[in-house]
């Protein structure tokens, strides 16, 4: 198998005195395609994004990206790949167009026309000063720097963070026209419906560990079996028997919260059984939609993200 | 590399600016302090002061010029200018926040470092060198000259002690934070270096010592470079050097 555009890490790990920031992570990411990095905010994403570029060191394990073991200072690594940081701090003074040409030095000549395409097609006035624009600009800014090299493996450290939704959507359509010409992209986000559209596929961390590993088929197939149902206040909530009696495998009951984690029933037919037997009707029902925090205690089990 | 260099190359003309602009007078002033000799010596308020005055009088012109110029000139501007030019380096792109993007291009770290430290080294001693060069010309007007060999080695002799003290404060700018933080306390250090330097008893202890006048008039005579002196601050030069390499290649933004 061909290890041009795949990121292969084994054993990665990372302490920060006596706090484990990355516990060994086993990982094969491309040749390909948009992997989303997920997890709260402390999870590892950006540590781990960082020592992939050699800007931290690992404390055991080996990296290689693009077939280029990380050794040294990365210098190799970061040939083949570009990285956008999501801790944007600039050099005010500096235009946008000289920023742009700051950042992508190092680059072939052409990774700065292309650069200039991507930041024009975002709106970004290249000819002010960068202080002169706003957060989400400055990120726009980092964006296109990014996308110019014409390299095999792009590292995106939360690339939607803080945008409207309308440059968000342009900036996801620029990252799948990026991937279907072959590039790689892992790009990490502490929210999920910003960026579930774009991956094909999702590694979720915790607390540096890798929680979960999947495809984005497989996970809108896994939570489509989970439905929340809400009782009003003051009203009495069925016993855990009246949902697993209509068809749910498991349920959980938190106060007037319902969570049922269906088995080969669909949700419709589950919300007409729930019907049918004594349940009285709840003031509201979710399925499909999730955050995080819902995603991380629902499928996996975990708390307090 | 162009706008650190866009910078460098600001600080360093303001930096030869403001030499020039002590110098120019000090060298028009020296008839009238060779003329008043005697009042000034009066004047200084400490014993070290009056044996410095001593010392401009009986050496004529160099000396008053080596004491202007090497002595009050580039010692003060020059240890400001070493510590101006080193903690932005490494400090200055942390407390800005900007170290990750700095080293996120694929360009090596040794690289990067050693830019920074070529810009600074360049810019701390290159004004030294200008401004020493313009000593003969400004000298005409007072009817006075200096041999240039004699300059050259003075201003080398200066430049090694300056290329020490901003290689210490490079190093200091690779593990540390804060720029103004780091300058804060080399000026308290060279403060202190120079407060020991006007007592009698504790001078030898001081680093200023291998600055002074005296050092300056021995060097300008001899037209050479001492090299326990040359070894030393080689010493601290390589050594913060390396130091320096090492603590930047364990950074971390």
């Amino acid at each position: 198998m061909s290890d041009a555009g795949r990121i292969e890490v084994r054993g990665l790990t990372r302490r920060f005195g006596d706090k484990v920031a990355l516990h060994p992570l086993e990982l094969s990411v491309g040749p390909g395609g948009i992997t989303g990095l997920l997890g709260p905010n402390g999870s590892g994403k950006s540590t781990f994004l960082r020592m992939l570029l050699g800007l931290v060191r690992p404390n055991a394990g080996t990296a290689s990206v693009d077939g280029v073991a990380l050794s040294g200072d990365g210098t190799a690594i970061r040939r083949r790949v570009s990285y956008m940081p999501g801790e944007i701090a600039v050099y005010g003074e500096m235009s946008g167009r000289e920023h742009l040409a700051w950042l992508l030095r190092g680059r072939e000549p052409s990774a700065s026309d292309r650069a200039l395409e991507i930041a024009g097609e975002l709106g970004l006035p290249l000819h002010k000063r960068v202080r002169a624009y706003s957060q989400g600009m400055k990120r726009q800014l980092f964006f296109a720097a990014a996308l110019g090299p014409d390299v095999p493996v792009r590292l995106l450290d939360e690339p939607t963070d803080g945008l409207d939704p309308s440059v968000r959507r342009c900036v996801l359509e620029i990252l799948e026209r990026d991937a279907a010409n072959g590039a790689t992209v892992l790009l990490s986000s502490h929210h999920l419906g910003e960026v579930e559209r774009s991956c094909t596929r999702f590694l979720f961390l915790h607390q540096g560990e890798l929680l979960a590993d999947e495809s984005a088929s497989g996970l809108i197939e896994r939570y489509s079996r989970v439905i929340h149902l809400g009782f009003r206040k003051g009203e009495p909530v069925p016993g855990e028997q009246v949902f697993l009696a209509a068809g749910a495998e498991t349920v959980r009951i938190d106060g007037v919260d319902v969570t049922a984690y269906l088995g080969a029933c669909s949700p419709l037919e589950y919300l007409a059984q729930l019907d049918r037997g004594d349940c009285p009707v709840p003031s509201g029902v979710e399925y499909g939609r999730f955050k995080m925090e819902e995603l991380y205690r629902d499928l996996y089990g975990v708390g307090g993200v | 590399m162009k706008r650190v260099l866009r910078h460098d190359i600001g600080r360093a003309l303001a930096y030869l600016f403001v030499l020039e602009l002590g110098l120019v007078p000090a060298i028009l002033f020296w008839p009238s302090f060779r003329d008043n000799l005697g009042a000034l010596k009066a004047m200084a308020p400490l014993p070290m002061l009056k044996d410095m005055v001593d010392k401009l009088g009986d050496g004529g012109a160099a000396s008053y010029v080596l004491g202007q110029h090497f002595f009050k000139g580039c010692n003060t501007l020059g240890t400001a200018a070493a510590v101006l030019f080193a903690v932005g380096a490494v400090a200055g792109q942390v407390h800005r926040g900007t170290l990750e993007i700095w080293l996120a291009r694929p360009v090596s770290r040794s690289r990067l470092l050693f830019e920074r430290y070529l810009s600074g080294a360049l810019g701390t001693i290159v004004p030294v060198f200008l401004a020493t060069a313009t000593i003969p010309y400004l000298l005409t007007h007072v009817d006075e000259q200096m041999d240039p060999g004699g300059l050259l080695a003075a201003a080398t002799h200066q430049s090694l002690f300056l290329l020490a003290f901003f290689s210490v404060s490079f190093f200091l700018s690779t593990v540390g934070s804060n720029p103004m933080r780091i300058a804060f306390g080399l000026l308290i250090f060279s403060t202190l270096e120079f407060s020991l330097y006007l007592v009698k008893q504790a001078t030898h202890y001081s680093i200023f010592r291998l600055v002074d006048l005296q050092a300056f008039i021995r060097v300008y005579n001899s037209e050479k470079i001492q090299i326990p002196y040359l070894v030393g601050c080689l010493a601290v030069i390589a050594g913060s050097w390396i130091a320096s390499t090492i603590a930047f290649a364990r950074r971390v933004p």
